[in-house]
């Protein structure tokens, strides 16, 4: 399944690139196609293009702030969890939000 | 209920995330312009040098926005953009009556609740596009100044200074108690939003030039990973392959002060490790603030030394916490290991 994804954290230098490792790991695993974008410190990065959102079956928001520019994904099929859960068990919330 | 507490830590959590680097900016630049000059009588005297004031005023002036931004953000979350005129106002009303963070929290707050109760009227459609760009900004802002000019600012500022006040004239034993709670928090969920209350707690007094609570955060921030690195150095046997690969991550990241860097054997362990870096992280706290030490930067660990006071104790606080957390879970790792073998013989 092809799925895409934002991590964000308050301050923007560990958890919202761990989450975002833990949630690629987890993808690969279990078979899945993840294009995670991070808002860190940074600002965007990796960031999700038009295309990816349009092919992607579900949008996951791994986040502890609001998410920047989330009008990109209206329509589609949102999922937010908190970041620690991406960080603790990325399998189970992949496994969930695929079924 | 739990869902308005939880978009409520979502929005003072957002308007922190932005104002971390004003505060960064600010507290380091501030203390590498003072360093280099000597102290008179109404504090540093920057008159022979040039420079040192430049840097000072640079750093000044991050500190002017950081109200604003903090405010401005949390409005921002609440509300969209229409939120950060208002809480823009706000802020820098806060900081202009000394009504500081806690002013800049609390505006930000109202000042998205406001624009967002203001969106709910219905306007007939030739008005509509003349709302965001118009009406909305000086209408909030409008209230947000009248409260805080009239209303609110006063008793914040009063409240701001009483802390203030408290701070400077801690005994021992309520420095003790302050500094004990502060290393809990910090190691509790390892940079969550515990962590980040005291963090942000320390992080805000930077500004209104008390450091001695950063300073305690800044040691405890670093031993959960130091610690935790340390003891899977110590008895290798005691650890999982990956704990003991995640050991020399957790170490650097203990040197850079990220905390996080001990979540990976507290989530394989927490009943375990969670006690054990709370008591470490409280014994750096304690140390470092009995010390005097003081952290100029929103940061932690080994990585602040040179914008801290008392370098001395810190790095004493930071070793003795480190050695207390390390010491702490090989005794119940290795009580574990025994009773598991006793088990199964």
């Amino acid at each position: 399944m092809k799925i895409v994804a934002i991590t964000t954290c308050p301050t923007g230098i560990a958890h919202t690139y761990m989450a975002a490792e833990q949630l690629e790991k987890a993808a690969r695993t279990l078979g899945h196609q993840i294009k995670v974008e991070t808002q860190g410190a940074m600002g965007i990065e990796n960031r999700l293009t038009s295309q990816d959102i349009q092919a992607a079956e579900v949008v996951l928001f791994a986040a502890a702030i609001e998410i920047e520019e989330q009008e990109r994904f209206d329509g589609k099929k949102m999922v937010k969890i908190g970041i620690q859960e991406a960080i603790k068990d990325p399998v189970a919330v992949l496994q969930r939000i695929t079924h | 209920m739990i869902e308005a507490l939880k978009n409520l830590r979502q929005h003072l959590l957002t308007g922190v995330s932005y104002a971390i680097p004003f505060i960064a900016c600010g507290g380091i630049m501030i203390a590498a312009g003072i360093a280099f000059v000597p102290m008179g009588v109404d504090g540093p005297e920057f008159s022979n040098a040039p420079i040192p004031k430049l840097i000072n005023d640079i750093g000044s002036a991050a500190f002017k926005l950081l109200l604003p931004v903090l405010a401005g953000y949390i409005a921002y979350a609440i509300a969209g953009r229409p939120g950060l005129v208002p809480g823009f106002i706000g802020g820098y009303l806060s900081g202009d009556i000394h009504a500081g963070f806690l002013g800049a929290i609390f505006i930000g707050l109202i000042a998205g609740w406001i624009v967002n109760q203001i969106k709910l009227i219905p306007v007939p459609k030739y008005i509509k596009p003349i709302m965001p760009i118009l009406i909305i900004p000086i209408v909030s802002s409008t209230i947000v100044g009248v409260l805080m000019l009239k209303v609110l600012g006063m008793p914040i500022a009063s409240l701001m200074s009483g802390l203030g006040e408290w701070l400077k004239g801690m005994q021992t034993g309520n420095a003790v108690v302050l500094a004990m709670v502060l290393g809990a928090m910090i190691a509790f969920d390892m940079g969550g939003p515990v962590n980040k209350a005291a963090f942000f707690f320390g992080s805000a007094l930077i500004e209104q030039e008390q450091y001695s609570v950063m300073g305690a955060c800044a040691a405890a921030i670093c031993t959960p990973p130091l610690g935790m690195g340390l003891a899977s150095l110590l008895r290798r046997q005691l650890w999982k392959e990956e704990e003991r690969e995640a050991g020399i991550a957790a170490l650097t990241m203990g040197m850079i002060g990220i905390t996080e860097g001990a979540i990976p054997f507290a989530a394989a362990d927490p009943v375990r490790v969670i006690p054990c870096i709370m008591l470490g992280s409280m014994v750096a706290s304690t140390i470092a603030m009995l010390g005097g030490v003081g952290d100029h930067a929103p940061h932690g660990g080994p990585i602040v030394l040179p914008v801290v006071d008392h370098r001395l104790m810190y790095i004493v606080a930071i070793i003795a916490g480190t050695l207390v957390t390390a010491l702490a879970i090989t005794f119940l790792k290795s009580l574990k290991k025994s009773t598991a073998i006793e088990d199964h013989p």
